[in-house]
């Protein structure tokens, strides 16, 4: 079984309408222009490790009142096996409005959802025996209101005594926290923060200092994003970078997480693992996701096409 | 020939005997189930905790057949029993059955299971006997729907 975690999830939805105008009332009346869907990091990848033909994957987290029963019933839909505390506190909504003349995008982010403490203890317990099956466990996403930052650090302590591989993808204060229980693979994102462990990322000097760090406290091995580009620290010092070539981007959503899925989907598949096909495979599904208006994989064919648009180059540091 | 597995719900939403009522009642509320699995300290299926057996535990006499003249009287009892009840462990009022289905297990089979011992609910473990989740009246339903409709063919 393949366990993801996702401790902040939400409702995504998403209208599409000519013009996007204030003061105005929108009506839609097509499905096509209205998505809904669920959304969380982890969730993202457990619905693309389904989609690669794995049996039995599940999502772990919180959800909150009737709009997480809702929540729930739509990741079930993808034959997801759902783990979730419930909260008292309602999840959160993202609402995104996309006009198409002019090409206008306008979110609403939803961060009222509150966790209780009794709930994160809740979410311990369950994830010690939920685990049992698992022999890698990939936690990604933001941390909810009310869970400390020492979160992913407590989950990992708990999966690294039962002998798990963890894939981490985290930000700020909780990454730095996490990085104590020696996660096996981490690669840090910037949605909140142009930061990593505090440090300014602004040249490629900053990144892969903030790489080499995150090995020195713990990481055994790390991808950060550069750009369009990945930064890759193997565990034996080597660092290299990962270039996409002659790309047209349309879409970010989902190309992390497919990144993230293809990236494990090989070393599940492989007998000789290696570190720079594993991230080829995940570039390749990224670039696919990001040329493409889908958020999920759907089958490998597909994003091995891209395999050969990736060049990766030793660096010297 | 259609599986338990197309067509039930996958959760691992379930208690351990450790838990206290109180816990499996909010779990209960929550998750508007009003049948829990029960689970060890692996995820492996050992029991099922049923409310109804909960509240047999705390409405006096005889439950079901509350005299309405009584009905405050009894419903204040109950909530003085809760009180004592909410703290013991789930392991005292779980049924240690083990009629819990494979997720392989031939629809076919399920019905008959569901018919002949008025279950509502079965729980779906694997072959190792871990939960999987669950599956009900409705997505029996759904099964024999499709059959009708010539989906199973």
């Amino acid at each position: 079984m393949i366990t993801t975690v996702t401790l902040n999830p939400a409702i995504d939805r998403e209208y599409f309408v000519d013009k996007n105008e204030v003061m105005k009332n929108q009506f839609i009346y097509s499905h096509e222009d209205l998505k809904v869907y669920p959304g969380g990091k982890g969730l993202i990848s457990a619905i693309n490790f389904k989609n690669l033909g794995y049996g039995d994957v599940q999502n772990i987290g919180f959800v909150g009142g009737k709009q997480g029963l809702f929540f729930e019933k739509m990741v079930q839909k993808h034959d997801i096996i759902s783990n979730y505390i419930y909260t008292e506190s309602e999840i959160r909504n993202n609402v995104k409005i996309i006009g198409r003349e002019p090409a206008t995008y306008t979110q609403y982010n939803d961060y009222t959802f509150k966790v209780e403490k009794e709930e994160v203890e809740e979410l311990i317990i369950r994830f010690k025996r939920s685990i049992s099956e698992s022999g890698c466990i990939l936690m990604s996403g933001s941390v909810p209101e009310g869970v400390d930052f020492n979160i992913y650090q407590r989950l990992i302590k708990i999966a690294k005594k039962k002998g798990k591989h963890v894939f981490l993808q985290a930000s700020g204060e909780a990454l730095k926290l996490a990085l104590k229980s020696e996660p096996d693979i981490v690669t840090p994102y910037f949605k909140h923060h142009k930061t990593i462990l505090d440090m300014e990322m602004n040249d490629k000097e900053d990144y892969l200092r903030a790489g080499k760090k995150m090995q020195e406290m713990g990481a055994k091995r790390v991808m950060i994003p550069f750009h369009c580009d990945r930064l890759l620290f193997d565990k034996d010092g080597s660092v290299y970078q990962l270039s996409p070539k002659g790309y047209c981007i349309i879409n970010w959503l989902g190309a992390s997480d497919a990144y993230n899925s293809a990236y494990l989907d090989y070393a599940f598949k492989t007998d000789k693992f290696d570190f720079l096909e594993a991230n080829r495979r995940g570039g390749a599904a990224a670039l696919w996701i990001a040329e493409n208006k889908e958020i999920y994989l759907d089958d490998r064919k597909n994003y091995n096409s891209c395999l050969d648009r990736l060049e990766i180059n030793k660096l010297e540091v | 020939m259609s599986n338990v597995k197309d067509y039930m719900v996958r959760t691992m939403n379930s208690v351990t005997p450790d838990d206290s009522i109180r816990k499996a009642i909010i779990l209960m509320y929550r998750s508007e189930q009003s049948v829990l699995p029960v689970v060890d300290h692996q995820n492996l299926f050992v029991g099922t905790i049923y409310s109804n057996n909960i509240l047999k535990n705390i409405i006096p006499e005889s439950f079901g057949f509350l005299d309405s003249s009584h009905l405050f009287y009894e419903v204040n009892e109950a909530v003085e029993n809760l009180k004592y009840v909410k703290d013991e462990k789930v392991e005292k009022y779980m049924a240690r059955n083990r009629d819990a289905v494979k997720e392989n297990s031939d629809m076919k089979k399920i019905a008959d299971i569901m018919l002949n011992n008025k279950e509502s609910l079965l729980f779906v473990i694997n072959d190792e006997g871990y939960l999987r989740g669950f599956i009900e009246r409705s997505n029996l339903l759904h099964y024999l729907l499709d059959e009708a409709e010539g989906d199973g063919e």
